[in-house]
């Protein structure tokens, strides 16, 4: 006597399962755009430092954290982060300028986000972080720190204008 | 009893569900295109 194993499964729930997949084909479909279509990268592991020396050590840009000017509308930033500030936390720019962050920490976990941009990091001590962002609209873009860090974690932040 | 069980159609459950996944589509649309319109961070 034999006997055929079947699975039920109710209609509703093979549609769950159908949408399930397609949500998933969607998200990846959209990262990807986002990602090698658009030029939208999460932040990597630029290089690694000394904490203990990187505001000291004179052959280390964050010695002397701030912008450096490139070439004509090209700039680099480099940015300290310790508790509870941000060196430099004034900077300006030109509108339509690309700038390419260096952030690192030398001391806690800091985190770095600029307003109104997609430049969101974590910022740990011994790596840099590196993202680029061109400014095409002039004003104030305020950069804050997102992660806890200290009694006055919440009065930590610094402004970058875009001047017109 | 059985019958009585396959033929049920949850409406209510069903246009519950369509409003919650409407929602989070337009929802996360909107945020997706937030993140493009703000650029490159390469």
């Amino acid at each position: 006597m034999t006997e055929k194993l079947s699975m039920h499964i109710d209609a509703y729930e093979k549609n769950w399962i159908r949408a399930s997949i397609v949500l998933l084909i969607v998200f990846v479909i959209a990262i990807s755009v986002a990602g090698f279509s658009f030029g939208i990268q999460v932040p990597t592991v630029e290089q690694r430092v000394d904490p203990n020396t990187i505001a000291t050590d004179p052959n280390s840009p964050w010695s002397e954290p701030g912008l450096r000017e490139l070439s004509p509308g090209e700039y680099e930033a480099y940015i300290l982060a310790q508790t509870w500030q941000f060196l430099p936390n004034k900077m300006t720019v030109p509108v339509g300028s690309k700038v390419t962050f260096y952030i690192t920490s030398k001391d806690v976990q800091h985190g770095f986000k600029l307003q109104d941009t997609n430049l969101n990091v974590q910022v740990v001590p011994g790596q840099v972080s590196k993202l680029a962002v061109t400014f095409d609209e002039p004003g104030d873009y305020f950069y804050i720190c997102t992660e806890y860090c200290g009694a006055a974690h919440a009065v930590m932040f610094g402004t970058l204008h875009v001047e017109p | 009893m059985t019958n009585q069980n396959e033929e049920f159609k949850p409406k209510g459950t069903l246009l519950i569900l369509a409003i919650f996944v409407v929602t989070l589509i337009l929802l996360w649309g909107s945020v997706y295109m937030i993140l493009l319109s703000r650029g490159v961070t390469l």
